[in-house]
């Protein structure tokens, strides 16, 4: 039997980095929008309590952890799945179309158009949170960057551009 | 056409159709080592006298160890829980689904149950969870519709929590679709007519829709063209073999493409309607269908204006100019339902306000629209479709579907 060198694949530590980075920041700016922005306020609302839900790459991440507890309150859980009841999985196939998607090379419709994602729960919810991610994206990101994220970039009024899109960034940086 | 940078398809089934397909069965289960069968029906099937004629066409080697007739027009959770005690309780170790998409996904979700060796379904709902292939399932439609028989989507109700399952993966698509014209030869005009659109909408829109790719365009075109030339003689003479396997073969193709580039908003709200109102979903999506084109008209041009060709044929093809042929596919389509509502003396309805029950009762309310607007937007076609889709959009389309109004394309936001 011929002895063959073991291949171990790449660990892309600097996708890794920069993915745990990005999905920190929007983990924090879902629990800031879902307080101060009524398009994301309204979306939790209609999502049941006690709902938790998580984004990220299969098999070994980075993930974001996103729940609704009882009360309506919405919370970024972090980056661990361990010890936790998630209702819905939201799992890119790798971490390469991950960081396709959260570098905006493709956008979230054309990356679920592309099959490049295992959904694993309610199909309404999952609907809800990519809206979500939709409306964050616009709330983050400059005009000609959000352009590529989502399909029809939103006319909202001056108040959400300028006031609410601040509270998102300052809530999201203070982690409240 | 134009490539798209990345697509991916899968068309795993065995397609058998053909004037004696049926008698095909014993083989093909054989071949998959599986002689214990479990046929799952409804009673308008059981009625109709098909189940007999499914029965005859098996042979000695084939023991049927259990007939279930009770599929509900919608499927759910109930009876496929029912029925996954019953497959084990008689041993069966292969699955026949013979009727219409309700049937059919009420297979798939059993074949999942007894499959996994689980007892609650709800566990597998969502797109890719399935890890696993199935027991052998031979799917024998008895519309030519739905193309459940050949897609990897199955769609359950779950009462108890007032939503309905999704099921998405490759191991749902059954291993064999049997195609005979005989299961399709005692469908009234009216719902020829209206599992036919049902196939069209498939095919429109997996030509359209942002999964769409070069194998489902293909197929689709295919099922156009076959609808075009066969859905009116058939809707005319009910009794033409060659005409219903033409349309059962048009619907498995449409069936192909959409279960490997979806649909979009034709279906987010046709699913809608049928949710809230109780809607046959042919109905919805004849209706729907050309206001779903007007809606994603700026975005698909170019595809919609391919499309004239299956639609209309090369000799209105040639005859439009290539600037006018996106409209006028708009065009032909509601020419092909206006034809329809003539041939079955109005019975297939071309607005939403003209679809009733037996007593003449109107089925969508105008009252009803902001509920069905709502929703659509859990409706996960809504992310395949070309243009994006919010409340105000859905409620304005479905206004101008009851009222059988062309939408103004002036009026609808574009990304």
């Amino acid at each position: 039997m011929i002895d063959f060198m073991e291949i171990l694949p790449g660990r892309q530590r600097l996708k890794r980095v920069y993915l745990t980075l990005i999905l920190w920041f929007f983990g924090r700016a879902i629990q800031a929008a879902a307080r101060v922005d009524h398009g994301v306020k309204s979306e939790f609302a209609a999502m049941p309590g006690h709902y938790t839900f998580c984004l990220g790459a299969f098999p070994n991440g980075p993930f974001m952890v996103v729940g609704k507890d009882a009360q309506g309150r919405v919370r970024y859980l972090g980056s661990s799945t361990a010890n936790r009841t998630i209702h819905l999985h939201l799992m890119f196939k790798s971490i390469n179309l991950l960081f396709v998607t959260l570098t905006l090379q493709e956008s979230t419709s054309t990356a679920n158009a592309r099959d490049r994602l295992f959904v694993s729960g309610d199909v309404p919810q999952a609907c809800a949170v990519v809206r979500v991610m939709d409306l964050i994206q616009v709330l983050l990101l400059p005009k000609f960057l959000a352009k590529l994220a989502v399909k029809r970039y939103p006319d909202w009024s001056l108040k959400r551009r300028t006031l609410v899109r601040a509270m998102v960034y300052i809530r999201a940086v203070a982690g409240h | 056409m134009e490539m798209p940078e990345y697509f991916e398809f899968c068309g795993r089934v065995n397609l058998v159709a053909g004037h004696d397909a049926l008698e095909q069965i014993p083989g093909l289960l054989l071949s998959m080592g599986a002689k214990n069968l479990m046929i799952i029906t409804d009673q308008g099937v059981s009625r109709a006298g098909l189940v007999e004629i499914l029965v005859q066409s098996l042979d000695s080697r084939i023991t049927v160890r259990t007939i279930q007739d009770e599929v509900p027009p919608d499927s759910d959770i109930d009876i496929v829980h029912t029925l996954a005690r019953r497959y084990r309780k008689n041993t069966c170790d292969a699955i026949i689904s013979l009727g219409g998409g309700s049937v059919m996904d009420t297979a798939k979700g059993m074949n999942i149950l007894v499959s996994e060796g689980a007892d609650n379904l709800r566990a597998f709902t969502g797109a890719g969870v399935l890890k696993h292939r199935l027991k052998p399932l031979i799917a024998v439609p008895t519309t030519a519709g739905t193309g459940s028989e050949v897609t990897q989507v199955a769609v359950i109700a779950d009462p108890d929590h007032g939503r309905k399952l999704f099921f998405t993966s490759h191991f749902l698509i059954p291993d064999a679709a049997v195609i005979d014209p005989r299961m399709t030869l005692t469908l009234p005009p009216h719902i020829t007519a209206a599992t036919a659109m049902d196939a069209l909408s498939h095919a429109v829109e997996a030509s359209i829709c942002l999964a769409e790719n070069p194998l489902s365009t293909a197929l689709a075109h295919d099922a156009i063209d076959l609808i075009r030339c066969h859905l009116p003689r058939v809707v005319n003479h009910p009794d033409d073999p060659a005409g219903r396997l033409a349309l059962a073969t048009a619907a498995a193709l449409a069936g192909m493409a959409f279960s490997n580039s979806m649909v979009g908003m034709v279906h987010t709200l046709g699913h809608a309607v049928g949710s809230v109102c109780h809607v046959p979903h042919g109905a919805c999506m004849a209706v729907l269908l050309p206001h779903g084109m007007t809606y994603n008209y700026h975005r698909t041009q170019t595809q919609l204006a391919d499309l004239l060709l299956p639609l209309a044929g090369e000799e209105i093809f040639a005859r439009t100019a290539p600037r006018d042929r996106a409209q006028k596919a708009i065009d032909q389509v509601r020419q092909i339902n206006q034809g329809l509502h003539l041939a079955t003396a109005g019975a297939h309805a071309v607005r939403l306000k003209d679809i009733t029950d037996k007593n003449r009762q109107i089925l969508v309310p105008l009252h009803r629209l902001p509920e069905i607007a709502g929703t659509a937007l859990g409706d996960g076609s809504i992310f395949y479709n070309p243009e994006d889709l919010e409340y105000d959009d859905c409620l304005m389309v479905l206004e101008a579907a009851f009222h059988g109004e062309p939408l103004d394309r002036s009026s609808i936001r574009k990304g």
